[in-house]
């Protein structure tokens, strides 16, 4: 076990310093000239350059440059904003717990509603509302998410006006202790619900597979015959086994949630990392679009890690491979 | 290799009346083709031409699906459209196949240390969350559709990379492999000989799958503003549209459905070459 922990945790850090490596190789390639940039159009003294090469480390070598930029990073200094003369680690710390909150929420109420119609369809398997919710699982699947939460939007707020159209609480009422709570909640419904809904696919896929094959399992056939309750050798033998494979996906879809979030906080003016990427890219700010990248990256494969082990305590099949 | 790629045939035509899925994915493919060739013909109206109708509801003045903010007629845009989505597909797919072939073919056959380094390169790029780098990379780069089909090509190769070591694991254990080992042909001949087009079967249904992922892509980076504004594209409906949506649902809405569609004949097709590649899969019975 330990081996296999110390394996993945060495894959994680590899990965992490792929990201690294791959937005230095991206901020070194893109075009333009930062220097330029600083001193202006019409300014070009050669001692001024110097300077400013001087000041911000660019008269460096390259490898030199990709050192000081991955202990920056190991210290917490994302960069500078450009465009709010902030840090990147400051911006993104003041903005990432509504994205986890949204983003958490739904993550688990698509895994319990798509595990539990996926057994479901699993058990009535052929039968019509199998390939009912197998149909629209597939419409799901294909669906952008952006577009949904717009759909969603335009029914439910702008025609049925049940449920607010944007941002995370009502900035006029001002609500405070149990009020603000419900407010929230109210606000969320609607991106919730299209992150949710985008999400289900996966578990309803997975969980209807995984317990049609564990039910085609020999040792399931060999309960069978000893008489034992169909009841119980689900309950017992088949749930168990096909729960398994669920764990994994969860920590896909926290990956994938992370970009399916950032267009649904967009379309809903949810107040989190989502909304920090749109601004950093409408206003061209590059070091918080790579600090926010990096975040990012390091958070799914920190995310993915813990999954693998956790799966790993479940299924002793995983430890011994 | 013949007698192969003959039943190879037969059962492509056997699942194409027997397995839905499949019949219904070559069927919609059919008619994306159709309308790619033929949209002059189908379109009403020229989708890049800013009419005096703006905002008109489907239906009005001979708008089928009405008009956006700048009188473009929304149902001839997503005739167009299909040409966009169809060639960032296409491309991309093309791009993330030959990497993910090349890439799992030299891992999986080489074996060993080469292997070892393959596949942790292979793992770790899985675990990066693409849209974000796709993003950074247009961002910076620049959004010319160009840009976009390189990139998602560029970024989504590990899952093809590890279907393909799979492949070449299994094939390079295989007689005909190592018959050609015993008769001195090189390595560089037998990885494109035997073992390339023997397992790039997996990665074809694999990639038609990423082509409705490449389709989703670009219609989320559009929605960023990211798009290239120079052509008509689904996604960059949609992006108008929002600012729209009380007063004219019509422009975001079709769009979507375009991209839904588009995206289910892919993965339909998808799916259904997975059956004809399953040799364990019987069409008579439903997949059972």
């Amino acid at each position: 076990m330990t081996k296999y922990v110390i394996r993945r945790i060495f894959s994680g850090l590899l990965t992490a310093l792929i990201v690294f490596t791959l937005n230095f190789i991206i901020i070194k390639a893109a075009p333009g000239d930062p220097i330029k940039t600083l001193m202006g159009k019409d300014t070009n003294d050669p001692v001024l350059r110097a300077a400013l090469e001087e000041k911000w480390g660019l008269n460096e070598p390259e490898y030199v440059q990709y050192f000081n930029y991955l202990t920056n990073a190991l210290r917490g200094d994302l960069g500078t904003s450009i465009i709010y003369n902030q840090s990147v680690a400051s911006m993104i710390g003041s903005r990432w717990g509504p994205t986890v909150l949204l983003g958490l929420v739904a993550a688990i109420l698509a895994l319990l509603i798509g595990t539990f119609l996926g057994i479901f369809a699993a058990q009535h398997e052929g039968g019509i509302m199998d390939g009912l919710f197998s149909m629209v699982s597939y419409a799901l699947d294909a669906m952008p998410p952006f577009w949904l939460g717009l759909m969603l939007m335009i029914v439910f707020a702008s025609r049925l006006g049940w449920l607010p159209t944007n941002g995370m609480t009502d900035v006029r009422a001002g609500y405070t202790g149990f009020a603000y709570v419900l407010d929230v909640a109210r606000h969320m419904v609607l991106p919730c619900l299209t992150l949710t809904l985008v999400s289900i696919p996966g578990y309803f896929r997975i969980a209807k597979s995984s317990v049609l094959q564990v039910s085609n399992e020999d040792f399931i056939t060999t309960l069978r015959a000893t008489g034992m309750s169909e009841r119980k050798i689900f309950d017992k033998y088949i749930f168990r086994n096909a729960i398994l494979p669920t764990i994994t996906l969860f920590g896909i879809t926290m990956a994938f949630l992370i970009t399916g979030i950032t267009l649904i906080e967009i379309v809903f003016s949810w107040p989190g990392m989502g909304r920090l990427t749109m601004t950093a890219i409408n206003q061209r700010d590059y070091p918080a679009l790579m600090g926010i990248y990096l975040v990012v990256a390091i958070c799914v494969s920190v995310v993915m890690i813990i999954v693998d082990i956790v799966y790993a305590l479940f299924d002793p099949r995983i430890r011994y491979d | 290799m013949g007698s192969k790629k003959y039943r190879g045939l037969a059962r492509m035509k056997e699942a194409f009346f027997l397995d839905g899925q499949f019949r219904a994915g070559v069927i919609g493919i059919i008619i994306l083709l159709i309308i790619v060739v033929a949209a002059p013909l189908l379109a009403t109206h020229n989708p890049y031409e800013y009419g005096p109708d703006n905002l008109v509801a489907p239906g009005v003045n001979g708008h089928w699906l009405g008009t956006n903010h700048m009188g473009q007629d929304v149902y001839s845009m997503i005739i167009y459209g299909v040409r966009t989505s169809l060639q960032v597909a296409l491309i991309s797919s093309l791009i993330s196949g030959v990497l993910g072939i090349l890439v799992g073919g030299i891992a999986g056959y080489f074996g060993g240390k080469v292997d070892l380094v393959i596949s942790e390169v292979i793992n770790a790029f899985l675990m990066i969350p693409t849209f974000f780098l796709i993003l950074l990379i247009v961002a910076l780069f620049g959004n010319s559709i160009t840009n976009v089909m390189i990139v998602i090509g560029i970024t989504s190769w590990p899952g093809n990379a590890k279907l393909m070591r799979a492949q070449a694991l299994s094939l390079r254990e295989r007689t005909f492999v190592k018959s050609a080992i015993a008769m001195g042909e090189t390595r560089m001949q037998i990885m494109f000989k035997y073992i390339l087009p023997n397992g790039v079967f997996p990665v074809v249904a694999n990639t038609t799958r990423g082509m409705a992922g490449a389709i989703l892509t670009e219609a989320g980076l559009s929605f960023l503003g990211l798009g290239d504004p120079s052509i008509i594209s689904w996604g960059q409906m949609i992006y108008a549209g929002q600012d729209y949506i009380t007063v004219g649902w019509w422009v975001s809405a079709f769009g979507g459905v375009a991209i839904i569609l588009t995206v289910i004949v892919f993965y339909l097709l998808g799916d259904g070459l997975n059956h004809v590649l399953n040799p364990k899969y019987s069409f008579d019975k439903g997949g059972k």
